[in-house]
């Protein structure tokens, strides 16, 4: 009988604890590299405004990657990030501007929306059984074109004053919306780890029949999951309506849609469900930031950019795929 | 039978399987396997699930590599990387698993190893012309030009021996090719089996179905638990009887379970006139409290298929389900677990049962979140594990850490993980579909004391099983499945022979009666 | 009335129908909508989306995705264009170049798929990102402008409705429909679509089949960007930002099956000229432009839709 063998679990079930701590901590050691040599080349880098500004795009990286991260964790994915986004953005410029509604209310309405959509994106998921790649791909285009219809793509840039001021706020050199981001952050670790949903979540998108025979509601938990990240994308929005000062509809869509991937995917997400690392997500976004950052101050020019996002996601997706070829074959070998 | 005079040497046998062994994570599936087979012969592997059958089939086809022994054909090493090496060799198989492309012809998924070509294009006349030729032989009725995924399962199944015939090989190996086929066809495919032999093919022939076996093998080989029960077994020197026995084994299984009395008057689940979208009709059960109730039937029954649908995952036509004399419609497991504490533990445990890549923690809990959780549905990791811990404990799942990713278990302990999360659950009706399948003999005797035990507290199980022994071991009563209907009951009164040949009894009564419905 | 339901379940049914239709409300309301000149500009836009749809249809063939299609069309383009105003390579060389790198690019794709085994998704979606950065490393933003004249009028030329540009499209198609009809490469690789495990066991390599279906995408992206800098007269590093919609859209809305194992040329090459015709009706009619994405979208779901329903009826859900 293998009972011998399994006393001597501990080995690659702590090996892979201790990859995954590596995983982070490498991440860590990658970020404070650039870090220092882009401090190194510029001293403007580590300049209060700089690192106000990196805090707050950062905030808004963050959260969109939170976004695309809750619905990749059913295994599923939503590409309708960046268009519920922008939608959320008009929304609250629209309830502010043209209603006149408190800023507050603006924004709990454009909350609402983008929960409103995710949910519509949930429920066509489930319903029709179609794959969320189809469904989400097709309704990101239904609700921006939407968006763009009823607001003639024309910006809205008299907001009430209260709302730049937020964004321009400093707390020492951090931006009011980085600490959103991290909150949302805590809410969202909590939830993972310590909630039923939370883990309810994690085992529908780890293997959605074992769930079902297990009794857990799937479709109902892609549904949740899916308004969730609608909601996440609506805040994304709303934060950066207060960043800019206005609600253009030119943001979001296209734009968000590869940061939403490559913030959790570096950071150790599972893109086939059923592993979810928040604290990886917030650092792979911090990375992303980082490098763009730091390209604009060393004046690089940002066209090379999007070269080196791509080849540093491939390169962590690879990492993180040896890794689990490596735990694999330890557990080949052990037996 | 046809006598095959001994040949000296190996070279003389077509396939030679010299003991082969391999093993998968926690199971031995094949341990020195040996067999042989000569050109023209017809030789019959028979087991019980989960005795190795199909992984020797794999092993032959290319889909594994043995770890260790060798496979010779004509007397020659052959080492197969890869499904095209072994078809290069003239090695073609039938797996019981449907392999066709959905969207493509018949003509063409028959075809498909080798599309005749014209000019560099495909010559589509050649293959319906070629196709149609393999396929008369079988059954004329299906059209090669059908797409494949339009056919009833049964016409896929006749679609997949064509496709095998097409390869002319020199070894055709058959895994349960009559399983969803009428009478007809069985007998055309006999036909053909015979005149393959004639043509010296080697044929190696899987199947439960004794009469079949009995009607055209020409030797035996019976695997058990991995193992070789008898090898090369000339089917003139084998009774009934005698192959039964091999396959099932009579060693003292440890777990003895008592007579036990069961309230009759507390019917907890109950289904009359039962039919669904699978094909069953009329199927009246009744389960009682604190009962084992065993349902036997051979594969392809229709066993898994009832219980399903008595949990949603399968559309009830006709008839009424009682839970607890009340009326009722299920819709999923998660009803089912909600509101009327119904469990079940299926048979394929690693896709259906468990969650490899998670915890042993977050697998057994699973059922039990909700009650766990405090209001804001916060749940901490320790909670779970004081919760389940008992549960792990009993089950006498061997791990030093309940963190361990159940992938990582053995397939006996990763059965106890999906055993616990039920127990774990307190339900009060269990439908268990295939508990020890693959599993190792002392695994399997604690899991059937444990099944005991369960009932002795009050739960309801419903066993669904296809091995002889485990049900006459665990079940109070045995109902016996047949073709999507029940065809007879026995009580059990712990005598082995006379339950096992009343229960074979029923199935054969069924299948020696001419099939009227055709 | 069964004749009506046996004409649905043709799969391009629904495509013609619309398209029928759609072009006799359009000449009702537009007046000049069957001018030559309105022909001929419709055709026009439909020669390089016809090939972006191929591109993307190819992977969706055998069960991949390609997200880089517009990226490295992008990259094509402007390498092309650099070729002959800063190389001053000859126009043939050039366009030979062009698909070679195309078809590079697809291999890359392919293999990096097949050799790490990391979903084909994330890849393409990485390369996208690395295609694009290139392209615009290199040309920072500024177009190439001096295109050689007769790349120009080949664009530009037309025999009454018909752009001379349309010929390659055409070429491309018909070759398409015979490989995947006709040639056992092609019906390999919608084998390995359809159903990955019996290919393999029928002896089909699926890695094979993996990347002749990215390298050949990357192929279709690169004609489609030669064809886009004749069709604008100049190299610009723009060109494929909008490629990805459409490219999922068309085959989709074809009748392709996500997961692989059928396309329809036909099918994709309807869609298109719906898609071509509801966009030249948003500007005839005047009405927001933003109305095409918004029914594109809808089109999308209402083609899967159909298309699940239409399963469901024959029994092969």
């Amino acid at each position: 009988m293998s009972d011998e063998a399994i006393s001597e679990a501990p080995a690659p079930q702590r090996l892979l604890n201790i990859g995954m701590l590596l995983a982070q901590f490498g991440l860590v050691i990658i970020i404070l590299a650039f870090w220092v040599f882009f401090a190194s080349q510029a001293s403007g880098f580590l300049s209060p405004f700089n690192l106000f500004n990196i805090g707050r795009a950062l905030a808004i990286d963050i959260i969109i990657g939170f976004a695309q991260m809750v619905v990749l964790a059913t295994g599923g994915m939503n590409l309708a990030v960046g268009a519920i986004g922008v939608c959320a953005v008009m929304t609250a410029g629209y309830l502010m501007q043209t209603v006149g509604l408190p800023v507050w209310l603006a924004v709990v309405g454009a909350l609402a929306l983008g929960a409103a959509l995710g949910w519509l994106n949930g429920f066509a998921i489930v319903r029709t059984g179609v794959n969320a790649f189809i469904i989400t791909l097709a309704s990101a285009n239904l609700f921006s074109g939407g968006m763009l219809i009823l607001t003639k793509a024309v910006p809205l840039n008299r907001l009430p004053p209260a709302v730049s001021a937020f964004g321009r706020m400093k707390i020492g050199f951090v931006s009011p919306l980085l600490i959103v981001a991290l909150s949302l952050g805590v809410l969202l670790f909590v939830l993972f780890r310590y909630t039923t949903l939370g883990r309810q979540i994690l085992a529908a998108g780890a293997n959605a029949r074992a769930a079902a025979m297990s009794g857990v509601p799937v479709g109902r938990i892609i549904v949740i999951a899916h308004t969730l990240s609608g909601l996440l994308a609506a805040i994304a929005g709303v934060l950066l309506v207060s960043r800019l000062g206005a609600a253009m509809p030119s943001v979001g869509g296209n734009d968000w849609l590869l940061p939403s991937f490559l913030g959790p995917v570096i950071g150790g997400t599972l893109l086939s469900g059923g592993f979810v690392s928040v604290v990886g997500s917030a650092l792979g976004a911090l990375l992303v930031t980082t490098i763009r950052s730091g390209l604009l101050v060393l004046q690089i020019g940002s066209f090379w950019l999007d070269f080196f996002l791509g080849v540093i996601l491939l390169f962590a997706v690879l990492v993180d795929r040896y890794r689990s070829v490596y735990a694999e074959r330890i557990k080949m070998v052990r037996r | 039978m046809a006598r095959r005079a001994h040949r000296n040497g190996l070279s003389a046998m077509r396939l030679t399987i010299d003991k082969v062994s391999k093993a998968f994570p926690g199971v031995r599936a094949l341990d020195e396997v040996s067999l042989a087979l000569a050109p023209g012969e017809i030789h019959a592997v028979m087991g019980e699930n989960g005795a190795g059958k199909s992984t020797l089939i794999k092993i032959i086809t290319g889909i594994y590599r043995p770890d260790a022994g060798h496979v010779l054909i004509d007397g020659k090493d052959a080492i197969f990387n890869s499904p095209r090496d072994a078809i290069a060799a003239g090695i073609a198989a039938v797996h019981q698993e449907r392999n066709l492309i959905p969207r493509f012809t018949v003509g063409e998924n028959i075809l498909l190893e080798a599309l005749p070509t014209q000019n560099g294009l495909v010559d589509y006349a050649r293959v319906n012309r070629e196709a149609r030729r393999h396929l008369d032989l079988l059954d004329r009725s299906i059209d090669t030009k059908a797409e494949v995924r339009t056919l009833s399962v049964a016409q896929m199944q006749i679609v997949e021996v064509a496709k095998a015939l097409s390869l002319e090989a020199k070894c055709l190996l058959l895994d349960e090719p009559t399983a969803s086929i009428t009478e007809h066809e069985t007998a055309a495919l006999f036909d053909l089996i015979g005149k393959l032999r004639a043509d010296g093919v080697a044929i190696v022939f899987v199947s439960h179905k004794l009469e079949e076996v009995f009607a055209i093998a020409d030797r035996v080989t019976v695997l058990r638990d991995g193992k070789v029960a008898v090898a090369n077994e000339p089917m003139s020197n084998m009774s009934r009887g005698r192959l039964v026995s091999l396959m099932i084994g009579r060693e003292e299984r440890e777990a003895q379970l008592g007579r036990r009395t069961v309230d009759q008057s507390n019917v907890v689940l109950e289904t009359r006139g039962l039919a669904t979208s699978f094909g069953h009709r009329g199927v009246d059960l009744a389960l009682h409290r604190g009962e084992i109730l065993g349902l036997y039937g051979l594969v392809g029954a229709g066993r898994s298929e009832l219980a399903r649908a008595l949990v949603g995952g399968g559309t009830i036509t006709g008839g009424e389900v009682f839970v607890r004399g009340k009326p009722t419609r299920i819709r999923d497991m998660h009803e089912a677990l909600a509101r009327y504490r119904i469990g079940f533990i299926s048979e394929d445990r690693k896709q259906e049962g468990l969650i490899l890549m998670h915890s042993i923690r977050e697998n057994v809990a699973i059922t039990i979140w909700r009650r766990l959780a405090g209001p804001l549905g916060l749940l901490g990791a320790r909670k779970e594990a004081r919760a389940i811990q008992p549960y792990v404990q009993r089950l006498d799942v061997r791990t030093p850490s309940l963190d361990q990713t159940v992938g990582n278990l053995s397939g006996g302990n990763q059965q106890k993980v999906s055993v616990a999360k039920w127990l774990a659950a307190n339900v009060e009706i269990l439908i268990i579909d295939e508990p020890t399948v693959g599993i190792d003999i002392k695994t399997k005797a604690y899991l059937h004391e444990l099944i005991g035990e369960i009932a002795a507290g009050g739960v309801s199980v419903l066993l669904i099983s296809s091995e002889m022994p485990e049900i006459i071991t665990v079940a109070d009563r045995i109902l016996v499945m047949h073709d999507f209907r029940l065809v007879g009951e026995v009580a059990n009164d712990r005598r082995y022979d006379p339950m096992s040949k009343a229960i074979m009894g029923f199935i054969h009564a069924v299948e020696e009666t001419p099939d009227a419905a055709e | 009335m069964r004749m009506l339901r046996r004409l649905v379940m043709v799969e391009w049914s629904g495509l013609a129908a619309a398209i029928v239709l759609g072009g006799i409300i359009l000449s009702w309301v537009a007046p000049n909508f069957l001018t030559e000149f309105n022909l001929y500009v419709m055709l026009r836009s439909f020669c390089v989306s016809l090939l972006v749809g191929f591109a993307q249809m190819v992977t969706l063939g055998v069960g991949q995705l390609n997200l880089s299609v517009g990226a490295l069309g992008g990259l094509v383009a402007i390498c092309f264009g650099g070729m002959m105003e800063v190389l001053g390579v000859p126009l043939p060389v050039a366009v030979v170049a062009a698909v070679v790198l195309g078809a590079a690019g697809g291999l890359v794709n392919g293999l990096l798929t097949v050799r790490t085994g990391i979903n084909g998704f994330i890849i393409t979606l990485a390369t996208a990102s690395a295609f694009t950065g290139i392209n615009f490393g290199i040309t920072r933003s500024i177009p190439f402008y001096k295109m050689p004249p007769v790349l120009v009028a080949f664009g530009e030329q037309h025999l009454s409705a018909f752009p001379y540009l349309l010929i390659a499209p055409l070429i491309v198609a018909a070759l398409l429909g015979l490989f995947f009809a006709r040639t056992v490469p092609g019906r390999h690789l919608l084998a390995v679509g359809g159903n990955p495990n019996a290919a393999d066991l029928s002896g089909i390599s699926r890695n094979r089949a993996v990347v002749v279906a990215h390298a050949l995408s990357g192929t279709l992206a690169g004609i489609a960007a030669i064809l886009a800098v004749a069709q604008l007269g100049s190299a610009q590093p723009t060109i494929g930002a909008d490629w990805l919609l459409l490219s999922f859209a068309a085959p989709i809305i074809g009748g392709a099956a996500l997961t692989g194992g059928y396309i329809s040329v036909l099918g994709t090459m309807f869609a298109v000229v719906l898609i071509a015709l509801i966009e030249n009706g948003m500007v005839l009619a005047k009405v927001d432009p933003y109305w095409v994405q918004f029914l594109l979208g809808a089109l999308i779901l209402a083609a899967v839709w159909l298309n699940r329903w239409r399963a469901v009826r024959t029994g092969t859900d």
